[in-house]
């Protein structure tokens, strides 16, 4: 039997919501609730219910069967799976290596130009504000063979460089993987010019009368400069790569016999077209727990001191 | 005081803001209740409302046509109640999604039987066999086209948009040539050789805007290489996929597109959309295409004048082992009722006008769209090319013979469906070998069949 303590609510010692508290404290509150409440309808449930649903066979229509890890068991001998993965890391090598080598070097040459440096920034940064599906059908006849720049090359002696580029199994996910970075890499330049106009003119003054040429001065002044927004597009770009879907679904829907296939083309195929929804939905969790690796991996090097 | 009436105003605001949020009505299923306002300004009585979804992704003008000419049509009849035909971009999905979560549209349309067997098993559509008595739909309907959307022996869906698979050639081209249309397979094969040795493309064929294309051939040639008999017996669980003629129908097909016979190689079947191969048919740098009748009401638009040529095409069913005719049906689409309806009767009555001959005449004649598999004059028919007309006929003539085979996306479960067409293309990269893939499809097959999962299949006659 607990102790009943009557509390007196007329007492003098009960808390006032003061002026000060109603400011501080309760407004914030009702600001954010709206964004709170959408937010939970349309992110967290959605995210739990997939949690829930990822240990079910369920078709995406009627009832789901609740079935344990059997689906987390069948991920490790699924072969699409195996591959979708293998394919997911070739595109993270790919974006985080090509679309941001192509960012520093554009970035560091347009930053020192006094005239014309907004043109070159503004035609780079268009490609990024295209709906994917222009992008990519746009680039779909580009690079279609006969028709497309391959044709163009061909009548030009080079014959080697007319070839279905999206119907071969050698070529299809580094193609669609081009057309995404094709609209990717002047957003990323962008950032890392505006990075770079901030980085202090008098540490490239102080490197040049130490002797430093232009490549010294990008190495020990302008990458050191933009490490924070360097590490912060690494970062997203790891995390982004998990997710493509789009540019690959409008060129080549993972095909030829699943070359391009990535684990987001496998849930949808599998939530959209075999009615194994609760199997995307497992998938879908590995590829958060993948991106919650990337972030995990940032987080340990930050608190080991890394300035990143 | 002061800070009292702010409270009130934020949590108003909050309170708006929220509200602004919500769904603009909760009724489930989408069924409305509209009422007009009368010139005295009071309300007249409500007259309810039935939606119908349709996808916004294929033809605008067949979907204007039917909205306008069929659904229309029927609200002139000055009905007690009016349909809302509400064009929506992958209407499936959205289908699908709303039904599931209790609402969605009255009048429930699936892309094929496979997916209403599902949405049927799962509770959600209404069992419609009262409906098809009282309004007599059993007599309108061809034969077998009811029995393609009963589960456990009640009708849940109505098939529309009958296919069928066949193949198209270039008319003048062949003239040309002195070659004649196939009717077996060997002749065909050979003929494949001569168009070759003619420096022509044997088949025009691409699936870069539609991927399941692939599935069309699959159909081909294991309906008109096995035979329907043996399709059907596999189906319905007597045989395995592994069948040596179904390895056989495979093999062929394999050897076609490995040599290039589709579209010249298959680097370029997979990135040749369906209008430039329907280009190259019309333009006679490909002499063949055996493709589905979709094409039937827009594939003159690539022959004669429209298109800068002076070549024709016409049709014939695809050939066959023994050289009969064999047409494997498919159905584009289905009907049914929402188990959650409040307007059960509304909806039937007007899925009895929509299948009615008068509006698939209309279908049929004015907005191109294929007809639902009912019987219909050759007055109903009046005005449409006349090839169209003979397929319409001779479909209905084989289908009553028992002439008919299977296509995937109809009769398939789903697993099984997607995984044909997927994993053919890893036969023709040489990453998996013919007797795998059937073992494999088998395996999957067997699997769907034990859960229950397999569409009804028409008897054989």
């Amino acid at each position: 039997m607990g102790t009943l303590i009557k509390k007196d609510l007329s007492s003098p010692t009960r808390p006032k919501i003061t002026k000060q508290f109603f400011y501080r404290k309760v407004i914030p509150v009702l600001f954010v609730l709206p964004i709170l409440l959408i937010h939970m309808t349309v992110v967290l449930g959605p995210s739990i219910s997939s949690i829930y649903f990822s240990l079910t066979e369920w078709n995406g229509i009627g009832p789901a069967k609740f079935i344990g890890l059997a689906n987390f068991q069948k991920i490790t001998t699924d072969r699409q799976y195996i591959h979708a993965f293998q394919n997911n890391l070739i595109w993270l090598l790919f974006f985080l290596t090509i679309p941001i080598a192509m960012a520093l070097i554009a970035a560091s040459l347009i930053a020192p130009l006094k005239k014309g440096g907004l043109f070159f920034r503004a035609i780079l940064f268009i490609p990024y504000i295209l709906p994917s599906v222009i992008t990519a059908s746009i680039w779909k006849d580009l690079l279609h063979i006969d028709i497309g720049l391959g044709g163009v090359a061909a009548r030009l002696g080079m014959p080697f460089l007319n070839i279905a580029y999206f119907g071969r199994t050698d070529t299809a996910l580094l193609a669609a993987a081009f057309v995404d970075n094709w609209h990717w890499w002047g957003f990323l330049m962008v950032l890392f010019l505006t990075a770079m106009q901030s980085v202090p003119q008098e540490l490239y003054d102080a490197a040049k009368i130490d002797g430093a040429n232009r490549w010294n001065e990008f190495i020990h002044v302008t990458l050191p400069g933009i490490r924070p927004t360097l590490v912060f597009m690494l970062l997203m770009t790891g995390i982004w790569s998990f997710l493509a879907f789009d540019y690959v679904w409008i060129t080549t829907q993972g095909g030829p016999a699943g070359a391009s296939e990535l684990l987001s083309i496998l849930v949808f195929k599998n939530a959209f077209q075999r009615f194994n929804a609760g199997y995307a939905a497992a998938i879908g969790l590995t590829m958060s727990f993948f991106a919650g690796i990337i972030i995990g991996i940032f987080q340990i090097l930050r608190k080991r001191g890394w300035e990143i | 005081m002061n800070l009292m009436r702010r409270f009130v105003i934020v949590l108003v605001v909050a309170t708006l803001l929220l509200a602004s949020c919500a769904p603009s009505s909760t009724q489930a299923p989408a069924s409305q209740q509209t009422g007009g306002t009368t010139e005295s300004g009071q309300t007249s009585e409500k007259k309810p409302t039935i939606t119908l979804w349709l996808d916004s992704g294929g033809d605008a003008t067949q979907l204007q046509c039917m909205i306008d000419n069929i659904v229309g049509n029927f609200n002139k009849k000055g009905n007690s109640f009016t349909v809302e035909a509400q064009p929506l971009a992958n209407s499936w999905d959205a289908t699908r999604t709303a039904i599931t979560g209790g609402g969605g549209p009255d009048i429930v349309i699936t892309p094929g039987p496979s997916f209403a067997y599902e949405m049927a098993k799962a509770g959600q559509l209404l069992a419609l066999d009262q409906y098809a008595q009282e309004f007599g739909w059993d007599k309108q309907f061809l034969p077998w086209a009811l029995s393609l959307g009963k589960v456990d022996g009640k009708l849940y869906s109505i098939p529309h948009e009958i296919e069928t698979l066949v193949l198209y050639y270039n008319k003048t081209v062949f003239e040309q040539h002195g070659w004649k249309p196939p009717k077996t397979i060997d002749e065909y094969l050979k003929l494949v050789e001569d168009i070759k040795a003619a420096g022509l493309i044997p088949n025009a064929a691409g699936n870069s805007d539609w991927k399941p294309a692939d599935e069309h051939y699959w159909s081909i040639f294991v309906n008109h290489m096995a035979g329907p008999q043996k399709v059907y017996d596999a189906l319905t669980g007597k045989i395995p996929w592994t069948d040596p003629d179904f390895e056989k129908a495979i093999d062929t097909m394999n050897q076609l597109f490995m040599n290039g016979d589709f579209m010249g190689s298959l680097d370029r079947y997979y990135t040749t959309k369906s209008t430039e191969f329907l280009t190259a048919l019309g333009d006679g740098k490909a002499a063949m295409a055996p493709s589905g009748t979709w094409w039937m009401g827009t594939i003159g638009n690539y022959f004669g004048e429209k298109a800068n040529n002076s070549n024709d095409w016409d049709w014939v069913p695809f050939p066959t082992t023994d050289g009969s005719p064999l047409f494997t049906l498919g159905i584009g689409s289905t009907y049914s009722i929402n188990a959650a309806t409040k307007y059960p009767k509304e909806s039937a009555q007007f899925l009895t006008y929509y299948f009615s001959p008068e509006a698939q005449s209309i279908s049929i004649t004015q907005c191109g769209i294929a007809p639902a598999p009912i019987n219909l004059t050759t007055q109903q028919l009046k005005g449409i090319d006349p090839r169209r007309a003979r397929l319409i006929e001779e479909l209905s003539k084989a289908a009553a013979n028992g002439q008919y085979g299977y296509t995937t996306w109809t009769f398939w479960p789903p697993k099984s469906d997607v995984y044909i067409y997927d994993e053919i293309e890893k036969v023709w990269a040489k990453q998996v070998t013919v007797q795998d893939y059937l073992k494999g499809l088998n395996d999957l097959f067997q699997e769907e069949l034990k859960a229950g999962n397999i569409p009804p299949i028409p008897e054989r006659k």
